[in-house]
């Protein structure tokens, strides 16, 4: 035996606990070699000693009378029995709220993400159906008309709108194609804003639809139905990742 | 009466919840003392030891279906709940490091009753003391091994069912208590062998 386990098994060689014979003997052998850890082994006997003392010195003690007096006063008056039959019920009670909210909560989320689910999957499914613009199906269009996606090759804008899509106008009838309703807008170029340079894009940005009062189109040069001075005009915004409008372009 | 002394604990504990105060009364004379020197031994305090020894019967009568033979005896069982009332108490009160100068009314429960000398026994009741202090400021987890396992003699299996961890951690913990227990004891031996020192060498230059 080493010091090393010898100070493993020195508290019970001093404690006189039991212990096997062949390492009791090994740990004598090894505190008659080692006067180091002979030392060891009378402070733990000192210390154990020390500890006996003590317990010895209590062992007698023993709580009052008057505690005896009070408990078996109250066991007779029954009160503390009662107490807990009411206080079991509470608990009960109070577990039964706490799993019927947690049951609510959990219903809740599951009803929201099932809900999330439903936006996303007709939102995707008209990203998919829709295809590139047609050159073939309007002149003006041919002019006039920059699908986003076309740009998407020389600009990282992301061509996500922010707008949530309610799902109720998600809801049409399968004959309609839904890339129909895309082909049906007519959009101008982005024109750009004074305040931004094209470098300012390289990151990519945003396109937030938005109305306008028809009298905005002649702030960029544009033409002007007076007939229809009061009437609103659509326009997508392409709103940079610092949050400034970089670009904007009107859609009829 | 003689019959119900030869009940188990379990047995009484069930004849206490069905109403039987004999059995309440055979089961408190039986078990009070344990747990009163437990509470004593932890909290270095005779009211809390008193409060936690009312307070561990009265959750007996109130929770006592709680128990269950199969996860240890009915003496763990009170000397775990024991042990919650002791923490509960201490964090409560403050008393975690409770000794000091203003703890002597706490400690009259020391006296002499030996038949050594006057000085011997004076020698033996500071060793004493001194070993109840040190023992009182070992932090909660060490001191609650110590005083199972030494003071109340406990097995380690059963301590382990008390404080409810295994058995491996309550020989780590009782290797780790002791050896703090040495180091707080260990100053004053050295002190009084410096003094003694001192005392020698004067002599040898008288």
């Amino acid at each position: 035996m080493n010091c090393q386990k010898f100070e493993s098994v020195v508290s019970e060689l001093a404690r006189g606990r039991m212990m096997a014979v062949a390492q009791r003997d090994e740990a004598l052998a090894h505190r008659d070699a080692c006067e180091r850890c002979a030392a060891r082994l009378r402070d733990e006997e000192m210390l154990t000693r020390g500890l006996q003392s003590l317990a010895a010195e209590m062992e007698t003690l023993s709580a009052p009378v008057e505690v005896e007096n009070k408990l078996l006063e109250a066991f007779r008056t029954r009160d503390v029995v009662a107490t807990p039959l009411a206080s079991r019920r509470s608990n009960v009670s109070y577990w039964l709220v706490a799993v019927a909210a947690m049951l609510l909560i959990a219903v809740a989320v599951v009803a929201l993400r099932w809900n999330a689910g439903r936006v996303d999957q007709p939102q995707q499914a008209v990203k998919q159906a829709q295809p590139q613009p047609k050159q073939e199906n309007n002149n003006l269009a041919e002019e006039l008309a920059v699908n986003v996606s076309d740009r998407g090759n020389s600009l990282p804008v992301r061509s996500k709108p922010p707008k949530r899509i309610h799902p109720t106008t998600l809801r049409r009838p399968a004959s309609v194609p839904v890339a129909n309703v895309a082909n049906s807008e007519i959009a101008t170029d982005f024109i750009p804003l004074r305040y931004t340079s094209a470098a300012s894009l390289q990151d990519g940005g945003q396109i937030v639809r938005v109305e306008l009062p028809r009298s905005a189109l002649a702030n960029f040069g544009l033409p002007v139905n007076m007939d229809r001075y009061n009437e609103r005009v659509k326009a997508d915004v392409l709103v940079g990742v610092d949050g400034l409008a970089h670009a904007i372009r009107f859609v009829q | 009466m003689n019959l119900k002394n030869e009940l188990s604990d379990s047995d009484l504990l069930r004849s206490m919840l069905a109403g039987d105060e004999e059995a309440l009364a055979l089961l408190y004379r039986r078990r009070q003392g344990g747990i009163y020197r437990f509470a004593l031994q932890m909290s270095g305090s005779k009211a809390i030891a008193e409060d936690v020894t009312q307070e561990v019967f009265l959750f007996l009568m109130r929770e006592g279906h709680v128990f269950d033979p199969a996860r240890g005896s009915v003496s763990a069982f009170l000397l775990g709940v024991a042990r919650n009332y002791v923490l509960r108490r201490l964090r409560v009160e403050h008393l975690l490091a409770p000794l000091g100068d203003d703890a002597d009314d706490d400690a009259p429960f020391l006296h002499a009753t030996t038949d050594l000398c006057p000085l011997e026994d004076l020698t033996r009741a500071e060793t004493i003391e001194s070993v109840r202090k040190a023992v009182l400021s070992l932090p909660s987890k060490y001191r609650e091994v110590v005083v199972l396992c030494e003071l109340q003699d406990i097995s380690y299996v059963e301590t382990a069912e008390i404080l409810g961890c295994a058995i491996g951690t309550i020989r780590s913990r009782l290797h780790r208590a002791r050896a703090l227990l040495q180091e707080k004891l260990r100053p004053a031996a050295q002190v009084e062998e410096t003094g003694s020192a001192s005392v020698k060498s004067a002599r040898c230059f008288a």
